[in-house]
């Protein structure tokens, strides 16, 4: 312990030391305000729409006296609350919408829909915590072990460290604790300091804490590993630098480019347009038979009067669940294809340490393609809860009441 | 110059000799040609994958069975962001911005399915395209082979010899320059020749393709000086490795992504969902189709009326609904205009604000020049928006025009109760072939100068920098060989 001390003092008095964990200490903070900034954001955007949705919301209630009215014009909000984690690990938040207002109609029209974001900015990537972790602390743990044994070499001493009995003990393991606590404390507290203002709970925050201490010592691992070795400082140094770069830049560049190339996927594209062909071709079928196809789905509607009209919002209803249905094989191909492509990059992380804890973080921060998956999952709950609320105001004499426009389900957060 | 030329030679010699050197410089041409061919592979597919999208689209609208033509205002039309022959060498941003577009009518909606969320999260990582092996990759191997050129000739004690020996500071670092230029070149030949036969295969891109060339030739050659000169100035190898590593990690990782950050603070973007909202609230203030008493409609009746000196709608030469469909459009048109002229101009602004750091980071600067170049930036991005709006509004307004002239009105009015009169209100499937189709005009040769230029003077005020610092660093080579 006393040896530990020492060489954390002996660290703050050694220039390129006290620079790389000053600037890393400045980083953090700045990554973990910037998250913090975001998430409070991206809430008071939620929080903005669902205010201004109220106020559409009642200007739709005026003239939409029948059940097909408020079904075709009304829109309900769905929001994706970010998760009090997210400030550390925005993953894919930047670019998927967080709140999404859909309508009663066909969903595979809807759901692709996209956030206003600008492209140029979401093609470097953000600077939050997770960044911070994954892409430079790394750097400031080599620049601090990368000449710890040749140094000494370098300086004539090492024969005589070397000579100092229990040396492993002595020497070196206080000297290598050293910088690993160093680091880890300095990356620790700035998130523990995000962790409690955004309250996030004391088991995903130890379960995080965990995973930045796990990340810190897989490259502490390696770069003793190789300061051990018999090279120079430089080269040292430039083999270290270049173990960071292909396993941060490289390899997750090389990989995904494989992934997408062994997971081919159904074209988006392709799902909305026949999505669109099947809803109106029905225009041009003949009503009842339309009307018998959704009736084998809801065998409870069954019994609702033929069609005396050539327009009536039952059809108009029934036609656009049935082009979901139609393109649904497609529609659940397309999302198998993109988590699978997200299951083969959990097989890379198995070989990338760093690629492991950013999945891992983003998992527990619940911002990568899974949660993405799952709150499109929820808006599709929810579509169904909506539409098949309106059917039984479509298909039975049931009356459409004010009540009952109010009535309709509300989407619920996780 | 003779003696610098042979100062290069030495240097070159040594490289060759050196296992590491000669691996690194080998790994590299090997990323940059995986990357050049598999990013040109895929984007070439995915260019064929849209064309035939937008084929098949148009093919369909034209196939469309006689009907009522508001149905074909619903119906609408896709568009697909073409892809620009030099797109292989610099994805840009096309990846990261939804590539489809639905048109229809009262709507205007996003670009959606991007490649980024169909990818897992690796893509985040950074992709394997030329352009980021030259811009992030390359810069890193500079370094690696240059960093110690000058500091190993100092803590060898041969930098005394050399200069006593007739050759001049400025010899040494011009050779030193020289060398690491000629691995600059190598490590640039894969990409230059991937670039070289995209513009064989579409020889009017050669400009946009030697202004790429240009920008990347200028970024490897503030490198190079730059190592040069921190060689010199480092008082060892170690100092001068880490002293580069860490301007490296600034200027190609850190600095683009806090420019990001800074340019969203600056400038925030409302969500989609919030503009929408406005719009409708805007809407509805101007004038409300479903209100049969709102005012703006009701003075637009009143003077159509008086226009064509009739009392009631039922006397016009034409069908009046298609005639309030048409005005209803234009006015929900203008606010979508509106709309999404300021989302573009916030959106520009937060590129102008990154462009600005590029006094930070050189790599911001060439990777504007390498987007503009390929056709990948926001600009093409926002044209091909723009442009589809109002591809949107004249085929909408098209098929007004014949809900208006071709159908009577009062068909039109009993269409929902009178099964005889629906069959009257549906017109030919030949006037669907008469809706002109989309043709992306993309930035133009010119165009595209004109907005590197700014970042190309920039590289240039960066190289202009360096050498001033190059030359500076021959004094402190002078004092430390005495």
């Amino acid at each position: 312990m006393k040896h530990l001390f020492g060489e954390i003092a002996f660290l703050f008095r050694q220039q390129a030391s006290v620079w790389a964990i000053a600037l890393l200490a400045c980083l953090a903070s700045l990554s973990v305000g910037l998250g913090l900034q975001d998430i409070s954001r991206q809430k008071a955007a939620i929080a903005d729409v669902i205010a201004l949705q109220h106020k559409d919301t009642a200007a739709v209630k005026v003239f939409a006296k029948e059940a097909g009215d408020a079904a075709y014009y009304r829109f309900h909000p769905t929001w994706d609350l970010p998760s009090p984690l997210a400030f550390a690990a925005l993953g894919q938040r930047d670019i998927a919408p967080s709140i999404l207002r859909i309508r009663a109609l066909a969903l595979e029209g809807q759901i692709h829909e996209n956030e206003a974001h600008n492209p140029e900015l979401a093609l470097p990537g953000r600077l939050d915590f997770a960044f911070v972790l994954i892409y430079l602390a790394p750097l400031v743990l080599i620049v601090l072990f990368y000449d710890l044994w040749s140094g000494e070499r370098e300086a004539g001493r090492l024969a005589s460290l070397q000579a100092i009995p229990k040396a492993r003990l002595r020497v070196w393991l206080p000297r290598i604790a050293a910088r690993f606590i160093l680091v880890s404390a300095v990356l620790v507290l700035a998130f523990w300091v995000g962790a409690l203002i955004s309250g996030a709970g004391l088991g995903e925050t130890i379960a995080f804490t965990a995973l930045i201490l796990a990340l810190l010592g897989f490259w502490t691992l390696v770069a003793t590993l190789i300061a051990r070795g018999a090279g120079s400082s430089p080269t040292n140094a430039a083999v270290l630098a270049s173990i960071w770069f292909v396993i941060t830049l490289i390899a997750p560049a090389g990989s995904n480019l494989v992934i997408n190339a062994m997971t081919p996927i159904p074209d988006g594209a392709t799902i909305m347009r026949e999505n669109r062909e099947a809803v109106h071709d029905a225009w041009d079928l003949d009503r009842d038979a339309t009307l018998q196809r959704f009736y084998k789905l809801y065998p409870e509607f069954a019994t609702s009067p033929p069609m005396q009209r050539p327009f009536e919002w039952k059809w108009y209803h029934a036609f656009q669940h049935l082009g979901d249905q139609q393109v649904e094989a497609l529609s659940r191909a397309y999302r198998a294809g993109i988590a699978k492509r997200d299951a083969r990059a959990g097989l890379v992380a198995l070989a990338l340490p760093p690629i492991a804890v950013q999945r891992a973080l983003h998992r527990l921060a619940r911002t990568d393609m899974a949660a993405q998956a799952a709150y499109q999952d929820r808006i599709r709950a929810y579509h169904t809860q909506l539409r098949t609320y309106y059917y039984p105001y479509l298909f039975t004499a049931k009356p459409f009441t004010p009540a009952a426009f109010d009535a309709a389900p509300k989407f619920e957060g996780p | 110059m003779r003696r610098a030329l042979l100062i290069a030679q030495a240097e070159l010699a040594l490289m060759v000799r050196s296992r590491v050197a000669l691996i690194g410089l080998i790994a590299l041409l090997l990323l940059s040609t995986i990357a050049a061919a598999t990013s040109h592979t895929h984007m070439a597919q995915e260019r064929l994958s849209r064309i035939a999208n937008q084929t098949q689209t148009d093919a369909l609208f034209e196939a469309q069975p006689a009907r009522h033509p508001h149905r074909m205002v619903h119906y609408g039309s896709y568009v697909y962001r073409p892809i620009g022959a030099l797109a292989g060498f610099d994805p840009g941003i096309d990846p990261f911005s939804g590539t489809t577009l639905y048109l229809e009518g009262h709507r205007q909606n996003s670009a959606t399915i991007s490649a980024v969320r169909e990818s897992s999260s690796l893509m985040r990582f950074g992709q394997l395209t030329p352009a980021f092996v030259l811009q992030t990759l390359a810069p890193l191997l500079l370094i690696f082979l240059g960093f110690s050129m000058i500091t190993r000739e100092r803590t060898r004690g041969s930098l005394g010899l050399l200069l006593s020996s007739g050759v001049t500071e400025t010899d040494l670092i011009l050779g030193k320059i020289l060398a690491l230029c000629a691995v600059g070149l190598i490590a640039l030949s894969p990409a230059l020749i991937a670039l070289v036969s995209m513009v064989l295969a579409t020889p009017s891109e050669a400009m946009a393709a030697a202004l790429i060339g240009l920008g990347y030739g200028l970024y490897l050659l503030i490198w190079i000086v730059g190592i040069v000169a921190a060689s010199a100035f480092a008082q060892s190898g170690q100092a001068a490795l880490l002293g580069l590593v860490c301007i490296w990690c600034f200027v190609a990782i850190v600095a683009p992504r806090g420019a990001a950050e800074i340019a969203t603070r600056a400038e925030p973007l409302n969500s989609r969902a919030a503009t929408d909202l406005n719009i409708q609230a805007e809407l509805r203030r101007l004038g409300d189709s479903h209100n049969p008493n709102d005012p703006f409609f009701a003075t637009f009746k009143a003077r159509t009326l008086a226009q064509y000196g009739v009392t009631k709608v039922e006397d016009l030469p034409f069908n009046f609904r298609g005639a309030v469909s048409a005005e209803g459009e234009a006015l929900t048109s203008r606010l979508f205009d509106k709309h999404l002229a300021e989302v573009a101009a916030s959106q520009r602004l937060q590129s102008y604000i990154v462009s600005a750091m590029s006094v930070l980071s050189p790599a911001i600067a060439v990777r504007h020049v390498s987007m503009a170049g390929a056709g990948t930036d926001l600009e093409t991005h926002l044209r091909f928006v723009q442009q589809s709006e109002a591809h949107r509004f004249q085929m909408v307004q098209y098929l007004n025009g014949l809900h208006r002239n071709k159908l009577s009105l009062e068909d039109d009015a009993a269409r929902s109760k009178d099964r005889l009169a629906e069959q009257r209100t549906r017109i030919g499937a030949d006037n669907w072939a008469q809706v002109p189709d989309f043709r992306f005009k993309p930035t133009s040769a010119s165009e595209r100068l004109q907005s590197a230029i700014s970042p190309i003077i920039i590289l240039l005020a960066w190289l202009a920098g360096v050498v001033v610092l190059a030359r500076w660093s021959r004094r402190s080579l002078g004092r430390s060989a005495r």
